[in-house]
């Protein structure tokens, strides 16, 4: 992922990369003891960075059957046997995304996207290519499950125009589909809360459903946003500029959660 | 051999084409690879293979042409890639794809294991999944249902009942007490579902070490029909608490699914030219490479 324009870390030294905005952005969406089903990659750093800064008591479920684990080398999956390491509980898909997502308890769930549309949509399915040939990829899994049932969803992705559509070309994960409010599709999940891309931090309009900018990252124009969307984005009179990650936050992703850069980079 | 413990010839033997397999692996985990390449040598067709998350297992079978149908929650190898065979016989339609998510799989199964016909689910509402299977991926089993008691809008679907279940896992005794260390997925429900369930074992181990922690069993003897006993029997695939993953291997494997000619040469090394699964794991690399991906015991990888 490209580093944003000219940002320097307040130690002065390394610049700030968008993931790290991104994941500082997505850790702060969690709070000190809410349950979160998370993904391996940004999200996972996301819930570490926010246990170990101001969510201490968040508990991080993986669908497979894993809670609470604390990865000590990157696993490369959820099936990666690293993703189990020092967890609290092993169980199942039946307790998870059953006894857990199913059951109403689970705060936030992380989702990634290929596409996601201005209702919120998102396809994990397939991609269309120019020539109209579809390439199939790796489906749901858990992603609708956990759009369906979590409270609330957070995406994280790039932004790129042709991953923001206007509709989605397979709508896998539903959010506000054609604008309707979730009473109306019969889903009890509060439907997706934010969209946190390399560019700007993003959520939903609570009559039209349609996404809008919440803010921008540092060093990012809005031409530049709206010249990467698919969709006409509501946009605040004032933009508020995404906060950059203090000292602190920094020091904890680079030295203790990812200091290989495997996904921060 | 005593008790329930069988060759995998035998057990592949014995199972028609044009059965129910429900496969137990998840990605790039407990994958019964020696199953599927036994399923491949004795050639058995129009399978239906159903599974919550697949992996080198159900691709396998998929590329070698002998999958009809597939009833699926998603897949992947994981960072190695997609899975390959599977994504191109859906571009191509050459099989009929129900097309789930992992808890509606999970669901399905349950219903088979408690006898029930379906089971309720707030997934899928307001999804393309839900809207091609009514159009006619799966007609008869999926439908929209109001609850009698409080109105809710529900999906119903069916039960799955596999014909054959197959499990990987750790250690098993020889009347198929068996016992799975790490997450167990959807195992429980896929195995319970079954007509038939089959293990496969990385060790056999006696009843009395069983009994010193009964609690970990999560498949009774009673229900299980027959062991297999294949040490490294899901290589390249992982073992919590026995092996890694072969990182190597899967790579190889990718490159070589990614097109259906490379793929024929890859079934024909490490499949029809291996006599059985121990031929194969020597093509692997033998002891030593299993040494290398032999768990570590704190760490389990």
């Amino acid at each position: 992922m490209p580093a944003t324009e000219e940002i320097k870390a307040r130690d002065g030294e390394r610049k700030i990369l968008a993931t790290e905005i991104m994941v500082v952005a997505g850790a702060r969406e969690l709070h000190d003891g809410e349950v979160a089903i998370v993904g391996l990659g940004l999200p996972e750093m996301a819930a570490a960075l926010a246990k170990r800064t101001h969510a201490p008591r968040l508990s991080t479920l993986y669908e497979i059957g894993v809670m609470n684990s604390t990865p000590k080398d990157t696993p490369v999956g959820l099936a990666d046997s690293r993703t189990f390491y020092r967890a609290t509980c092993w169980s199942s898909f039946l307790d998870v995304m059953g006894m857990n997502l199913h059951r109403g308890v689970v705060d936030a769930g992380f989702l990634g996207a290929l596409e996601i549309d201005r209702y919120g949509n998102v396809n994990t399915t397939l991609l269309k290519e120019g020539s109209g040939k579809i390439r199939y990829v790796n489906g749901s899994a858990g992603g609708n499950d956990v759009a369906s049932l979590a409270k609330r969803v957070i995406v994280i992705m790039r932004h790129e125009k042709r991953k923001l559509p206007l509709a989605v070309a397979y709508l896998t994960s539903p959010g506000f589909a054609n604008g309707r409010s979730r009473e109306e599709l019969h889903l009890r999940g509060g439907g997706p809360s934010r969209v946190i891309t390399d560019k700007a931090v993003l959520g939903f309009d609570a009559k039209t459903h349609s996404m809008s900018l919440l803010s921008l990252h540092p060093g990012i124009r809005l031409e530049e946003l709206t010249e990467n969307t698919g969709f006409p984005l509501q946009v605040p009179e004032v933009i508020p500029v995404t906060p950059v990650p203090t000292a602190g936050e920094l020091r904890v992703l680079r030295e203790e959660i990812d200091p290989k850069g495997v996904y921060l980079r | 051999m005593g008790g329930k413990l069988k060759p995998v010839s035998e057990v592949v033997g014995s199972i028609p084409s044009g059965s129910h397999l429900a496969l137990g692996g998840f990605a790039i985990a407990r994958n019964s690879i020696v199953v599927v390449h036994e399923l491949i040598r004795q050639r058995k067709e129009n399978l239906t293979i159903s599974q919550g998350i697949g992996g080198l297992d159900t691709d396998l079978l998929v590329g070698a042409g002998l999958v009809t149908h597939l009833i699926m929650g998603g897949g992947s190898l994981d960072r190695f890639g997609p899975i390959h065979c599977v994504n191109r016989a859906r571009e191509t339609k050459s099989l009929r794809f129900e097309d789930y998510t992992s808890l509606s799989i999970c669901f399905r199964y349950l219903a088979g294991a408690l006898g029930l016909s379906f089971m309720p689910i707030k997934s899928l509402f307001a999804s393309e999944m839900l809207e091609r299977l009514e159009a006619g991926d799966g007609p008869n089993d999926v439908r929209r249902f109001e609850c009698p008691f409080t109105g809710e809008e529900y999906v119903l679907l069916r039960a799955l009942t596999p014909d054959v279940s197959f499990v990987h896992v750790q250690i098993a005794d020889e009347e198929g007490n068996c016992q799975i260390r790490g997450p167990q997925w959807e195992n429980e429900e896929q195995a319970k579902a079954g007509r038939r369930v089959i293990v496969v074992a990385e060790e056999i181990v006696t009843t009395d070490y069983i009994r010193r922690s009964p609690e970990l069993t999560v498949i009774p003897g009673h229900r299980v029909e027959a062991v297999i006993h294949q040490p490294f029997g899901a290589v390249p695939t992982a073992v919590f608490g026995c092996y890694d993953y072969d990182a190597e291997h899967l790579r190889a494997y990718v490159d070589h699914a990614r097109e259906p000619n490379r793929f024929k040469d890859y079934l024909n090394k490490f499949v029809f030219d291996c006599r059985d699964h121990w031929q194969y794991l020597e093509k692997l690399g033998g002891l030593r490479k299993q040494e290398e991906l032999k768990a570590d015991r704190v760490l389990g990888y």
